[in-house]
């Protein structure tokens, strides 16, 4: 088949992929049922840098979260980067704001193309000495933390102040057809309870900055920094998919501008680089490209790194990782520092997270939050249990059934319910019946263990010349799950007097000196 | 509803006689259907029955009362307001029965009502409380085109005044629950930490908006004071089946205990007094009910003589 066809095909797979995504994105949250419907983090389990994250990680690699990515990786083996001009939802946003932003052409050198490869290498050696980055630039975690963190609270916002405003305003015309469709909105496309992330202005900084690289070079992010990318590329090498001429035609030259991953060069035709957009046997003025399916695939183009270049990021990874993991233990000294339930230890979990944030947009209560420094460098947007912000639902088992490549593991209730978060501890210079001897009580009413874990003892207190009897709350270790609920409903102003800390957390390798 | 002495219907009917008859045509507001007050909730009858059959339970409860005709007349909007509260399944005892809730608003539909609405601001997320208490599938069972369960607005809560406010002199109120003809108020039986007893006068605390943790400060008279804004035309204590420890969220089968019992009374005290006795309490014990007697809402009075 011949241009126009395959482009318009692509270009319609494109987009569709794209809704898919967003409607499985929306999809991401509690409709009704214990277990979600879709498989919606769907876009991770196809990732192979998600597959290669989880693979040098310790424990066992996950085969049942993540063969998709594996046969992604495979198809490629067969195919070529087809997931990059075709499904990517980073790609396709490029592909269609790029007009926006303005195309450049500044053609930086060819040269830049190997970046990717050796951020992967470098962030593979830093993977197999204990530090993983993959998730820092996976191209599919940027695009959903990009939804997660910043546009979908954004259209939230907006959007609910937008309803609230014409519902209290009556302005004729307008404000029954706002209030009329408020109910398709609520129902459909705003999230239940508002999101909101601190990481919101970072994570659209991170956006528009891939966004703008538009301006340089078209597709800069996937031709020179993408390492999801590079990993699809090294597969790509000896794909079936040949296009002839196998190098620029000498009477037309086209090729080389007009190529939107530079695929194709003076001497050869890239398969790494291609992203079968099939734009060039569309523009090519004497219809000389042809794409073939063969079965012995052809001799592909050198990768060409240089040794200089691969030995000094294999070398930066190596050295960064153990200087990193030298550092002395930060969630060991930092009793806040909360995971969500079934998160594996500390060391692998950070491991093993691809900080696509999927457990983030799915928490039922809002608890999980990305973290900044407050898990380490390398802890950036892994998720944290904020239970000021919100508390971890007993009944749910959300994150765990998202998480794409295990590092919440997936619990049935009963587990879910015995998985020690952090145990509850009272602020007695701040709480009520401690502090100056009133009633409260609220953490009592709320605590949902079976048994309570907060207690209450009737005891007599003096308050200044008045003798009061007063319930007093109390903690049942042992029953105390760290839920957060407690924290998440103490009615005292800023923060709250009880909290949670990650003492005695399940996941917590137990120190067999100790 | 109060019972009304015939003098008493006699006078009324010629005040408001005169009062049409002043004002002509202009449509007026029902005089004799003003919420019952203080001085005469005395004479308010309270029915208890037991049953297994929770339908009619239900309606030999309220059929002692005089059937629901009594409190919803035709054409009316009523909200119907269970405890929707948490995470629990109905064997857990911490929400309403779905049964009571659905049989409730059918005997609202008997009686005309045009539009039940049913909600409850919960403490657990709303969409889990709503699916495991069963009280949505069950009103969505009923398939009419009266009948609305719906999670709360954000939109629609308004700050009031309380006159005579004794702890709160200002909050948040969700205004559909003010908007409606009756209100009905259909609290589940548990034990509760701060307050002892959860019952109706609690239950109130689902349609307030705010930080209502600040109401354990002093739970008794805050109940009061927002039960002062809050009418309940009629309450409906579901004790089929009772939580006696770990509440109000509970989630142990042991503490549960199967009474089969109901009890309503326009009288919001006199039914939260009787529920408190099923628990082995004296309702004075009981500082929410006790208050809720002292501040005008209701009465303590238990005497065979108020049983209907």
């Amino acid at each position: 088949m011949r241009f126009p066809a395959w482009r318009h095909l692509r270009m319609a797979c494109q987009i569709l992929c794209l809704l898919a995504f967003l409607w499985l994105f929306l999809q991401t949250e509690y409709r009704g049922s214990d277990t979600l419907r879709y498989p919606v983090s769907l876009l991770f389990r196809i990732d192979p840098l998600a597959a290669l994250a989880a693979a040098l990680a310790p424990g066992d690699f996950g085969w049942l979260l993540l063969w998709p990515a594996l046969l992604l990786a495979a198809l490629t083996a067969l195919f070529g980067r087809f997931f990059c001009g075709w499904i990517c939802p980073l790609g396709t946003t490029l592909d269609g704001v790029g007009k926006l932003v303005g195309r450049g052409r500044l053609s930086p050198r060819p040269a830049w193309r190997r970046i990717k490869y050796y951020l992967l290498v470098a962030m593979t050696a830093a993977a197999l000495f204990g530090v993983q980055l993959f998730g820092l630039l996976d191209p599919l975690s940027i695009f959903l933390r990009s939804l997660t963190f910043s546009f979908n609270p954004a259209f939230n916002l907006v959007a609910n102040s937008l309803f609230d405003f014409f519902y209290r305003h009556p302005v004729p015309l307008v404000s029954p057809l706002v209030n009329g469709s408020y109910d398709f909105f609520r129902d459909h496309l705003l999230a239940f309870h508002p999101p909101a992330y601190e990481l919101a202005l970072p994570t659209l900084a991170i956006f528009l900055g891939i966004l703008l690289l538009e301006r340089v070079e078209r597709r800069f992010w996937c031709k020179n920094l993408c390492p999801l990318g590079a990993l699809l590329g090294l597969c790509s090498r000896r794909s079936l998919v040949t296009r002839a001429p196998a190098k620029v035609c000498d009477d037309c030259r086209r090729c080389l501008s007009e190529c939107r991953s530079g695929a194709v060069t003076e001497t050869t035709h890239r398969k790494d680089e291609c992203l079968l957009c099939f734009d060039c046997s569309g523009f090519c003025p004497a219809n000389r490209v042809v794409f073939t399916l063969g079965l012995r695939p052809t001799a592909a183009g050198r990768v060409d790194l240089t040794r200089r270049g691969l030995v000094t990021s294999l070398a930066a990874g190596a050295l960064v990782a153990p200087v990193a993991g030298s550092a002395p233990n930060l969630w060991n000294r930092d009793p806040y520092l909360l995971r969500p339930p079934g998160s594996l230890a500390e060391t692998e979990f950070l491991r093993r997270c691809i900080r696509c944030g999927e457990c983030m947009k799915v928490c039922i209560g809002g608890a999980l939050h990305p973290a900044l420094l407050q898990a380490g460098l390398s802890g950036f947007y892994t998720p944290l249990l904020v239970p000021r912000i919100g508390y971890c639902e007993y009944n749910c088992t959300l994150c765990g059934q998202v998480c794409p490549t295990g590092a919440i593991g997936l619990l049935n209730l009963a587990e879910k319910q015995k998985a020690v978060i952090g145990i509850a501890v009272f602020d007695q210079d701040r709480c009520l019946p401690f502090a100056r001897g009133e009633e409260c009580l609220v953490c009592e009413e709320h605590c949902p263990t079976g048994e309570k874990a907060i207690v209450f003892v009737e005891k007599e207190v003096w308050v200044g010349s008045e003798m009061r009897r007063l319930k007093v709350p109390r903690l049942i270790k042992s029953r105390c799950v760290g839920c957060g609920i407690c924290e998440t409903r103490c009615p005292l102003e800023g923060a709250s007097a009880i909290r949670v800390i990650n003492e005695g957390e399940s996941r917590r390798a137990r120190d067999p000196w100790a | 509803m109060a019972r009304m002495d015939r003098r008493e219907f006699v006078r009324r009917s010629l005040q408001v006689a005169a009062v049409s008859s002043a004002v002509g045509g202009v449509p007026l507001l029902d005089l004799l259907s003003f919420p019952a007050r203080a001085a005469e909730v005395g004479g308010v009858k309270l029915a208890v029955r037991k049953g297994k059959d929770i339908p009619a339970l239900v309606g030999e409860t309220l059929g002692a009362l005089g059937g629901m005709a009594i409190f919803v007349k035709r054409g009316e909007t009523v909200v119907v307001k269970p405890n929707i509260g948490w995470d629990r399944t109905v064997e857990q005892g911490a929400n309403t029965h779905p049964l009571v809730v659905r049989a409730v608003i059918e005997h609202c539909l008997e009686a005309g009502a045009k539009d039940v609405r049913v909600f409850d601001r919960t403490c657990n997320d709303p969409r889990r409380c709503y699916v495991q208490s069963g009280i949505q599938e069950a009103v969505e069972g009923l398939k009419s085109e009266r009948v609305k369960i719906e999670h709360m607005d954000r939109r629609a809560y308004r700050e009031l005044d309380i006159a005579n406010g004794k702890d709160l002199t200002r909050w948040s109120f969700y205004q559909p629950a003010l908007d409606a003809d009756r209100f009905i108020n259909l609290p589940v039986a548990k034990h509760h930490g701060i307050s002892t007893l959860t019952l109706g006068m609690k239950n109130i605390m689902g349609v307030i908006g705010g930080n209502r943790g600040r109401l354990h400060q002093n739970i008794a008279e805050s109940l009061a004071d927002i039960n002062s804004v809050v009418h309940s035309t009629l309450t409906l204590v579901d004790a089929t089946r009772i939580l006696t420890a770990n509440g109000p969220q509970g989630g142990r089968l042991e503490d549960v205990r199967v009474l089969d019992t109901l009890i309503a009374s326009a009288d919001i005290v006199a039914a939260d007094a009787y529920a408190a006795t099923l628990f082995g309490h004296r309702p004075e014990e009981i500082a929410t009910v006790a208050a809720g007697a002292r501040r005008g809402l209701g009465s303590l009075d238990l005497s065979p003589g108020r049983m209907a």
